[in-house]
Protein backbone atom coordinates (compact mmCIF):
# COMPACT_ATOMS: atom_id res chain seq x y z
CA UNK A 1 0.00 0.00 0.00
CA UNK A 2 1.33 3.39 -0.98
CA UNK A 3 2.22 5.51 2.00
CA UNK A 4 1.39 9.19 1.59
CA UNK A 5 4.39 11.41 2.13
CA UNK A 6 2.69 14.06 4.24
CA UNK A 7 5.78 16.06 5.14
CA UNK A 8 7.13 16.37 1.63
CA UNK A 9 6.06 19.92 0.85
CA UNK A 10 8.28 20.03 -2.24
CA UNK A 11 6.35 17.29 -3.97
CA UNK A 12 4.58 18.47 -7.10
CA UNK A 13 0.88 18.04 -6.41
CA UNK A 14 -0.39 19.43 -9.71
CA UNK A 15 -2.11 17.15 -12.16
CA UNK A 16 0.12 15.98 -15.02
CA UNK A 17 -1.50 15.72 -18.46
CA UNK A 18 0.23 13.96 -21.35
CA UNK A 19 -0.11 15.93 -24.57
CA UNK A 20 0.03 14.13 -27.91
CA UNK A 21 -1.13 14.86 -31.44
CA UNK A 22 -4.17 12.59 -31.52
CA UNK A 23 -5.47 13.54 -28.10
CA UNK A 24 -9.15 14.33 -27.74
CA UNK A 25 -10.39 17.83 -27.03
CA UNK A 26 -10.77 18.50 -23.31
CA UNK A 27 -14.13 20.07 -22.62
CA UNK A 28 -13.89 20.48 -18.86
CA UNK A 29 -10.55 21.88 -17.78
CA UNK A 30 -9.59 21.56 -14.12
CA UNK A 31 -9.91 24.86 -12.29
CA UNK A 32 -6.53 24.37 -10.61
CA UNK A 33 -3.18 24.82 -12.31
CA UNK A 34 -1.88 21.79 -14.19
CA UNK A 35 1.40 20.53 -15.59
CA UNK A 36 1.74 19.05 -19.04
CA UNK A 37 4.16 16.52 -20.45
CA UNK A 38 4.89 16.66 -24.17
CA UNK A 39 5.48 13.60 -26.31
CA UNK A 40 8.34 13.66 -28.86
CA UNK A 41 5.78 14.82 -31.46
CA UNK A 42 6.32 18.35 -30.09
CA UNK A 43 10.06 18.53 -29.72
CA UNK A 44 13.36 17.56 -31.27
CA UNK A 45 16.17 16.29 -29.12
CA UNK A 46 19.91 15.79 -29.29
CA UNK A 47 22.17 14.06 -26.77
CA UNK A 48 25.70 15.32 -26.86
CA UNK A 49 28.80 14.91 -24.74
CA UNK A 50 30.19 18.37 -24.34
CA UNK A 51 33.09 19.72 -22.30
CA UNK A 52 30.92 22.32 -20.56
CA UNK A 53 30.19 22.52 -16.88
CA UNK A 54 27.10 24.66 -16.54
CA UNK A 55 23.65 24.59 -18.15
CA UNK A 56 23.82 28.23 -19.22
CA UNK A 57 26.99 27.46 -21.18
CA UNK A 58 25.30 24.51 -22.85
CA UNK A 59 22.23 26.60 -23.61
CA UNK A 60 24.38 29.13 -25.45
CA UNK A 61 25.46 26.55 -28.01
CA UNK A 62 22.05 24.83 -28.24
CA UNK A 63 20.96 26.77 -31.34
CA UNK A 64 24.11 25.82 -33.26
CA UNK A 65 23.59 22.13 -32.43
CA UNK A 66 20.18 22.17 -34.07
CA UNK A 67 21.46 24.10 -37.08
CA UNK A 68 19.82 22.63 -40.20
CA UNK A 69 17.57 20.27 -38.20
CA UNK A 70 14.73 22.69 -37.57
CA UNK A 71 12.55 24.28 -40.22
CA UNK A 72 11.76 27.49 -38.38
CA UNK A 73 14.68 27.67 -35.95
CA UNK A 74 14.03 31.27 -34.99
CA UNK A 75 10.69 30.27 -33.39
CA UNK A 76 12.25 27.54 -31.27
CA UNK A 77 13.29 27.68 -27.70
CA UNK A 78 15.80 25.36 -26.12
CA UNK A 79 15.73 23.34 -22.94
CA UNK A 80 19.00 21.87 -21.69
CA UNK A 81 19.53 19.38 -18.90
CA UNK A 82 22.58 17.51 -17.68
CA UNK A 83 22.43 13.74 -17.75
CA UNK A 84 25.02 11.36 -16.39
CA UNK A 85 27.64 11.63 -19.14
CA UNK A 86 26.01 13.91 -21.65
CA UNK A 87 23.78 16.92 -22.13
CA UNK A 88 20.20 16.59 -23.31
CA UNK A 89 19.17 19.38 -25.69
CA UNK A 90 15.49 19.79 -26.50
CA UNK A 91 14.21 22.25 -29.10
CA UNK A 92 10.53 23.16 -28.97
CA UNK A 93 8.27 25.73 -30.54
CA UNK A 94 6.20 27.39 -27.79
CA UNK A 95 3.82 29.11 -30.19
CA UNK A 96 3.05 25.90 -32.03
CA UNK A 97 2.50 24.10 -28.70
CA UNK A 98 0.33 26.95 -27.45
CA UNK A 99 -1.85 26.84 -30.60
CA UNK A 100 -2.18 23.09 -30.33
CA UNK A 101 -3.18 23.21 -26.67
CA UNK A 102 -5.74 25.93 -27.35
CA UNK A 103 -7.16 23.85 -30.21
CA UNK A 104 -7.61 21.02 -27.69
CA UNK A 105 -9.46 23.26 -25.24
CA UNK A 106 -6.59 23.61 -22.79
CA UNK A 107 -6.31 27.10 -21.38
CA UNK A 108 -2.58 27.83 -21.45
CA UNK A 109 -2.96 30.22 -18.54
CA UNK A 110 -3.72 27.27 -16.28
CA UNK A 111 -0.49 25.52 -17.27
CA UNK A 112 2.10 25.80 -14.60
CA UNK A 113 5.00 23.88 -16.16
CA UNK A 114 5.73 22.09 -19.38
CA UNK A 115 7.80 18.91 -19.21
CA UNK A 116 9.17 16.66 -21.90
CA UNK A 117 8.63 12.89 -21.88
CA UNK A 118 12.38 12.42 -22.39
CA UNK A 119 13.00 13.86 -18.92
CA UNK A 120 11.20 10.93 -17.28
CA UNK A 121 12.86 8.33 -19.47
CA UNK A 122 13.64 5.91 -16.65
CA UNK A 123 10.08 6.10 -15.30
CA UNK A 124 8.55 4.81 -18.52
CA UNK A 125 8.95 1.12 -17.75
CA UNK A 126 5.93 0.21 -19.90
CA UNK A 127 4.34 1.77 -22.98
CA UNK A 128 1.76 4.52 -22.56
CA UNK A 129 -1.12 4.33 -24.98
CA UNK A 130 -1.75 7.53 -26.95
CA UNK A 131 -5.36 7.23 -28.13
CA UNK A 132 -6.29 4.29 -30.32
CA UNK A 133 -3.34 4.06 -32.68
CA UNK A 134 -0.09 5.18 -31.10
CA UNK A 135 1.93 4.48 -27.99
CA UNK A 136 4.77 6.21 -26.19
CA UNK A 137 7.62 3.85 -25.45
CA UNK A 138 11.15 3.97 -24.20
CA UNK A 139 12.93 2.72 -27.29
CA UNK A 140 16.67 2.11 -26.79
CA UNK A 141 16.92 4.94 -24.30
CA UNK A 142 14.81 7.49 -26.20
CA UNK A 143 11.13 8.20 -25.78
CA UNK A 144 9.48 7.42 -29.09
CA UNK A 145 5.94 7.38 -30.47
CA UNK A 146 5.25 4.10 -32.23
CA UNK A 147 2.09 2.52 -33.67
CA UNK A 148 0.33 0.33 -31.15
CA UNK A 149 0.49 -2.50 -33.67
CA UNK A 150 4.20 -2.82 -32.96
CA UNK A 151 3.61 -3.51 -29.28
CA UNK A 152 3.51 -7.03 -27.91
CA UNK A 153 -0.10 -8.02 -27.41
CA UNK A 154 0.51 -9.20 -23.86
CA UNK A 155 2.72 -6.24 -22.90
CA UNK A 156 1.31 -4.33 -19.96
CA UNK A 157 0.77 -0.60 -20.41
CA UNK A 158 1.02 2.18 -17.86
CA UNK A 159 -0.90 5.36 -17.15
CA UNK A 160 0.59 8.81 -16.82
CA UNK A 161 0.64 10.01 -13.20
CA UNK A 162 1.89 13.08 -11.41
CA UNK A 163 4.62 10.98 -9.81
CA UNK A 164 6.27 11.07 -13.27
CA UNK A 165 6.67 14.86 -12.99
CA UNK A 166 10.35 15.68 -13.52
CA UNK A 167 12.23 18.21 -11.42
CA UNK A 168 12.73 20.95 -14.00
CA UNK A 169 10.40 22.24 -16.64
CA UNK A 170 9.69 25.27 -18.76
CA UNK A 171 6.85 27.77 -18.70
CA UNK A 172 4.97 29.67 -21.32
CA UNK A 173 6.05 33.24 -21.50
CA UNK A 174 3.31 35.79 -20.98
CA UNK A 175 1.69 36.82 -24.21
CA UNK A 176 -0.63 39.46 -25.54
CA UNK A 177 -0.92 42.50 -23.31
CA UNK A 178 1.99 41.44 -21.05
CA UNK A 179 4.63 44.14 -21.06
CA UNK A 180 7.62 42.13 -19.94
CA UNK A 181 9.29 38.97 -21.16
CA UNK A 182 10.46 36.36 -18.67
CA UNK A 183 14.15 37.19 -19.07
CA UNK A 184 13.49 40.92 -18.76
CA UNK A 185 11.37 40.26 -15.68
CA UNK A 186 14.02 38.28 -13.87
CA UNK A 187 16.77 40.72 -14.85
CA UNK A 188 14.75 43.71 -13.71
CA UNK A 189 13.61 42.01 -10.51
CA UNK A 190 17.21 40.97 -9.76
CA UNK A 191 18.42 44.57 -10.24
CA UNK A 192 15.66 45.93 -8.01
CA UNK A 193 16.35 43.35 -5.30
CA UNK A 194 20.07 44.08 -5.56
CA UNK A 195 19.41 47.75 -4.91
CA UNK A 196 17.05 46.86 -2.08
CA UNK A 197 19.81 44.72 -0.53
CA UNK A 198 22.29 47.58 -0.88
CA UNK A 199 19.87 49.88 0.96
CA UNK A 200 19.40 47.31 3.74
CA UNK A 201 23.17 46.77 4.09
CA UNK A 202 23.73 50.52 4.12
CA UNK A 203 21.01 50.91 6.73
CA UNK A 204 22.64 48.29 8.95
CA UNK A 205 25.93 50.22 8.73
CA UNK A 206 24.16 53.38 9.87
CA UNK A 207 22.85 51.43 12.83
CA UNK A 208 26.32 51.56 14.44
CA UNK A 209 26.84 55.25 13.75
CA UNK A 210 26.93 56.60 17.29
CA UNK A 211 28.38 53.46 18.93
CA UNK A 212 31.99 54.72 18.65
CA UNK A 213 31.11 58.06 20.24
CA UNK A 214 29.15 56.38 23.01
CA UNK A 215 32.08 54.07 23.74
CA UNK A 216 34.49 57.02 23.84
CA UNK A 217 32.12 58.83 26.19
CA UNK A 218 31.92 55.78 28.45
CA UNK A 219 35.73 55.57 28.67
CA UNK A 220 36.04 59.28 29.55
CA UNK A 221 33.28 59.09 32.14
CA UNK A 222 35.09 56.24 33.86
CA UNK A 223 37.83 58.77 34.70
CA UNK A 224 35.39 61.59 35.48
CA UNK A 225 32.38 60.00 37.20
CA UNK A 226 31.35 63.39 38.63
CA UNK A 227 30.53 64.56 35.12
CA UNK A 228 28.13 61.74 34.40
CA UNK A 229 25.10 63.93 34.86
CA UNK A 230 24.41 66.18 31.90
CA UNK A 231 22.98 68.85 34.27
CA UNK A 232 26.23 68.93 36.22
CA UNK A 233 28.21 69.12 32.98
CA UNK A 234 26.10 71.97 31.66
CA UNK A 235 26.37 73.88 34.91
CA UNK A 236 30.16 73.51 35.10
CA UNK A 237 30.52 74.25 31.41
CA UNK A 238 28.49 77.47 31.53
CA UNK A 239 30.50 78.67 34.57
CA UNK A 240 33.91 78.08 33.00
CA UNK A 241 32.85 79.15 29.50
CA UNK A 242 31.95 82.56 30.94
CA UNK A 243 35.25 82.86 32.80
CA UNK A 244 37.19 81.67 29.78
CA UNK A 245 35.51 84.17 27.46
CA UNK A 246 35.95 87.15 29.81
CA UNK A 247 39.56 86.39 30.66
CA UNK A 248 40.52 85.79 27.05
CA UNK A 249 39.03 89.20 26.17
CA UNK A 250 41.04 90.91 28.94
CA UNK A 251 44.24 89.28 27.79
CA UNK A 252 43.57 90.15 24.16
CA UNK A 253 43.05 93.77 25.15
CA UNK A 254 46.38 93.81 27.05
CA UNK A 255 48.05 92.17 24.05
CA UNK A 256 46.57 94.75 21.67
CA UNK A 257 47.59 97.65 23.89
CA UNK A 258 51.11 96.23 24.18
CA UNK A 259 51.38 96.18 20.39
CA UNK A 260 50.58 99.92 20.39
CA UNK A 261 53.78 100.71 22.30
CA UNK A 262 56.39 101.76 19.77
CA UNK A 263 59.02 104.48 19.35
CA UNK A 264 57.40 107.75 20.35
CA UNK A 265 54.37 106.14 22.03
CA UNK A 266 54.69 105.38 25.74
CA UNK A 267 52.07 103.82 27.98
CA UNK A 268 51.68 106.03 31.04
CA UNK A 269 48.58 104.54 32.57
CA UNK A 270 46.56 101.34 32.23
CA UNK A 271 43.49 100.33 34.12
CA UNK A 272 41.50 97.14 33.61
CA UNK A 273 38.61 95.76 35.62
CA UNK A 274 35.77 93.34 34.96
CA UNK A 275 33.78 95.72 32.77
CA UNK A 276 36.09 98.18 31.02
CA UNK A 277 39.65 99.24 30.31
CA UNK A 278 41.40 102.56 29.88
CA UNK A 279 44.95 103.32 28.73
CA UNK A 280 46.79 106.61 28.37
CA UNK A 281 49.56 106.94 25.84
CA UNK A 282 52.11 109.74 25.68
CA UNK A 283 52.91 110.54 22.06
CA UNK A 284 56.04 112.40 21.01
CA UNK A 285 54.36 114.16 18.07
CA UNK A 286 51.13 114.43 16.08
CA UNK A 287 52.27 111.82 13.56
CA UNK A 288 52.71 109.20 16.31
CA UNK A 289 49.37 110.21 17.79
CA UNK A 290 47.68 109.78 14.41
CA UNK A 291 49.25 106.37 13.90
CA UNK A 292 48.18 105.30 17.38
CA UNK A 293 44.63 106.47 16.69
CA UNK A 294 44.56 104.39 13.51
CA UNK A 295 45.78 101.32 15.42
CA UNK A 296 43.14 101.87 18.13
CA UNK A 297 40.43 102.21 15.50
CA UNK A 298 41.57 98.97 13.91
CA UNK A 299 41.06 97.23 17.25
CA UNK A 300 37.63 98.88 17.65
CA UNK A 301 38.83 100.88 20.66
CA UNK A 302 37.76 104.44 21.36
CA UNK A 303 40.72 106.86 21.11
CA UNK A 304 40.34 110.38 22.44
CA UNK A 305 43.06 113.04 22.18
CA UNK A 306 43.89 114.89 25.39
CA UNK A 307 43.69 118.69 25.36
CA UNK A 308 46.81 120.71 24.55
CA UNK A 309 48.94 117.64 23.86
CA UNK A 310 49.46 114.77 21.46
CA UNK A 311 48.59 112.30 24.20
CA UNK A 312 45.76 109.80 23.67
CA UNK A 313 43.26 108.13 25.91
CA UNK A 314 42.23 104.73 24.62
CA UNK A 315 39.30 102.96 26.21
CA UNK A 316 36.67 100.36 25.66
CA UNK A 317 34.15 97.97 27.22
CA UNK A 318 34.89 94.38 28.05
CA UNK B 1 -6.40 33.40 -11.12
CA UNK B 2 -5.82 33.36 -14.85
CA UNK B 3 -5.49 37.13 -15.06
CA UNK B 4 -2.93 37.03 -12.24
CA UNK B 5 -0.96 34.44 -14.17
CA UNK B 6 -1.19 36.57 -17.33
CA UNK B 7 0.47 39.43 -15.49
CA UNK B 8 2.87 37.25 -13.51
CA UNK B 9 5.95 39.05 -14.83
CA UNK B 10 4.59 42.49 -14.05
CA UNK B 11 3.61 41.22 -10.62
CA UNK B 12 7.14 39.96 -9.94
CA UNK B 13 8.62 43.31 -10.97
CA UNK B 14 6.03 45.17 -8.89
CA UNK B 15 6.85 43.09 -5.80
CA UNK B 16 10.58 43.62 -6.37
CA UNK B 17 9.96 47.35 -6.78
CA UNK B 18 7.91 47.36 -3.60
CA UNK B 19 10.79 45.66 -1.79
CA UNK B 20 13.13 48.30 -3.16
CA UNK B 21 10.86 51.08 -1.92
CA UNK B 22 10.53 49.47 1.51
CA UNK B 23 14.30 49.05 1.76
CA UNK B 24 14.82 52.65 0.66
CA UNK B 25 12.41 54.10 3.20
CA UNK B 26 13.76 51.77 5.89
CA UNK B 27 17.26 53.10 5.19
CA UNK B 28 16.07 56.72 5.06
CA UNK B 29 14.22 56.30 8.35
CA UNK B 30 17.23 54.73 9.99
CA UNK B 31 19.56 57.40 8.63
CA UNK B 32 17.32 60.17 9.97
CA UNK B 33 17.08 58.52 13.40
CA UNK B 34 20.79 57.80 13.48
CA UNK B 35 21.67 61.33 12.42
CA UNK B 36 19.77 62.69 15.41
CA UNK B 37 21.28 60.07 17.76
CA UNK B 38 24.74 60.59 16.31
CA UNK B 39 24.43 64.36 16.57
CA UNK B 40 23.27 64.07 20.21
CA UNK B 41 26.11 61.69 21.05
CA UNK B 42 28.61 63.95 19.30
CA UNK B 43 27.32 67.04 21.15
CA UNK B 44 27.46 65.27 24.50
CA UNK B 45 30.99 64.07 23.81
CA UNK B 46 32.18 67.52 22.73
CA UNK B 47 30.47 69.06 25.75
CA UNK B 48 32.18 66.57 28.05
CA UNK B 49 35.59 67.14 26.47
CA UNK B 50 35.18 70.92 26.67
CA UNK B 51 34.09 70.72 30.33
CA UNK B 52 37.14 68.64 31.22
CA UNK B 53 39.47 70.94 29.25
CA UNK B 54 38.08 74.14 30.79
CA UNK B 55 38.10 72.63 34.25
CA UNK B 56 41.74 71.64 33.82
CA UNK B 57 42.61 75.24 32.96
CA UNK B 58 40.42 77.28 35.32
CA UNK B 59 40.27 74.94 38.31
CA UNK B 60 43.88 73.83 38.24
CA UNK B 61 45.25 72.96 41.68
CA UNK B 62 48.71 74.13 40.61
CA UNK B 63 47.53 77.72 40.01
CA UNK B 64 48.22 78.84 43.62
CA UNK B 65 51.82 77.69 43.30
CA UNK B 66 52.18 79.46 39.98
CA UNK B 67 50.69 82.66 41.37
CA UNK B 68 53.16 82.61 44.27
CA UNK B 69 55.99 82.60 41.75
CA UNK B 70 54.96 86.13 40.74
CA UNK B 71 56.70 87.41 43.89
CA UNK B 72 60.03 86.05 42.81
CA UNK B 73 60.00 87.95 39.53
CA UNK B 74 60.96 91.24 41.19
CA UNK B 75 62.92 92.20 44.27
CA UNK B 76 60.98 91.58 47.50
CA UNK B 77 61.20 95.27 48.47
CA UNK B 78 59.12 96.20 45.43
CA UNK B 79 56.21 93.89 46.30
CA UNK B 80 53.36 94.14 48.75
CA UNK B 81 51.70 90.75 48.80
CA UNK B 82 48.42 89.67 50.30
CA UNK B 83 46.99 86.33 49.40
CA UNK B 84 43.95 84.87 51.12
CA UNK B 85 43.03 81.41 49.88
CA UNK B 86 42.44 81.84 46.19
CA UNK B 87 42.41 85.62 46.15
CA UNK B 88 45.39 87.87 45.66
CA UNK B 89 45.98 91.57 46.10
CA UNK B 90 49.50 92.57 45.07
CA UNK B 91 51.17 95.89 44.65
CA UNK B 92 54.40 96.26 42.67
CA UNK B 93 56.40 99.49 42.76
CA UNK B 94 59.56 100.84 41.15
CA UNK B 95 59.31 98.45 38.26
CA UNK B 96 61.52 99.01 35.27
CA UNK B 97 59.77 98.65 31.88
CA UNK B 98 61.42 95.22 31.51
CA UNK B 99 60.24 94.08 34.96
CA UNK B 100 56.75 95.37 34.27
CA UNK B 101 56.67 93.50 30.99
CA UNK B 102 57.85 90.31 32.71
CA UNK B 103 55.17 90.54 35.41
CA UNK B 104 52.36 91.39 32.97
CA UNK B 105 53.29 88.53 30.65
CA UNK B 106 53.35 86.14 33.62
CA UNK B 107 49.95 87.35 34.83
CA UNK B 108 48.50 86.94 31.34
CA UNK B 109 49.67 83.34 31.27
CA UNK B 110 48.14 82.51 34.64
CA UNK B 111 44.69 80.95 34.71
CA UNK B 112 43.33 83.58 37.08
CA UNK B 113 40.42 85.93 36.83
CA UNK B 114 41.84 89.48 36.73
CA UNK B 115 39.55 91.68 38.75
CA UNK B 116 41.74 94.76 38.66
CA UNK B 117 44.99 95.63 36.92
CA UNK B 118 46.31 99.17 37.26
CA UNK B 119 49.62 100.32 35.82
CA UNK B 120 50.88 103.86 36.38
CA UNK B 121 54.10 105.38 35.09
CA UNK B 122 55.85 107.74 37.44
CA UNK B 123 59.08 109.08 36.07
CA UNK B 124 60.99 106.21 34.56
CA UNK B 125 59.45 103.50 36.71
CA UNK B 126 56.08 101.89 36.96
CA UNK B 127 53.79 100.86 39.73
CA UNK B 128 51.31 98.07 39.27
CA UNK B 129 48.37 96.90 41.30
CA UNK B 130 46.85 93.50 40.74
CA UNK B 131 43.73 91.97 42.17
CA UNK B 132 42.81 88.52 41.02
CA UNK B 133 41.13 85.26 42.06
CA UNK B 134 41.12 81.69 40.79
Amino acid sequence: MERPNILNFMENTKELILVYQEMRRIDTMPSKAINIMLTPQFYTLIREELPVKYAYQAKRIAASLFDGLLEDAQNHHYFVIKEEDSWLFIAYNPEMIRSFLESKGIDVETISKIYFAEQSLSSFVSPVLLGDTDALVNLNGTMTVVPQTLLDADKRTMQIHKSLTPKNGVSFEARGNALLGTNDTYTLAAILILFASIYVIEASRYGNGSAIQEEEMRVILEDYPALESSYTRKSILSKYRKIDKEERTKRNVIKSLSSMIFKGATLTRLSINDTKFQATFECSNAKVSKRLKALAKKENFVAVGLKNSNNLNIEGQL
Amino acid sequence: MNSIKAYKNELIVAVAFLLLLMAFFYKQGLVATQNVASSDASNSLNELKETIALKKVWANKQTTKKVDKLRSLVSPSSVKWKRTGKKLTASFSNLSPIELNRVVVKVMNLAVSIQKLDVIKSGTSYTMELKCKW
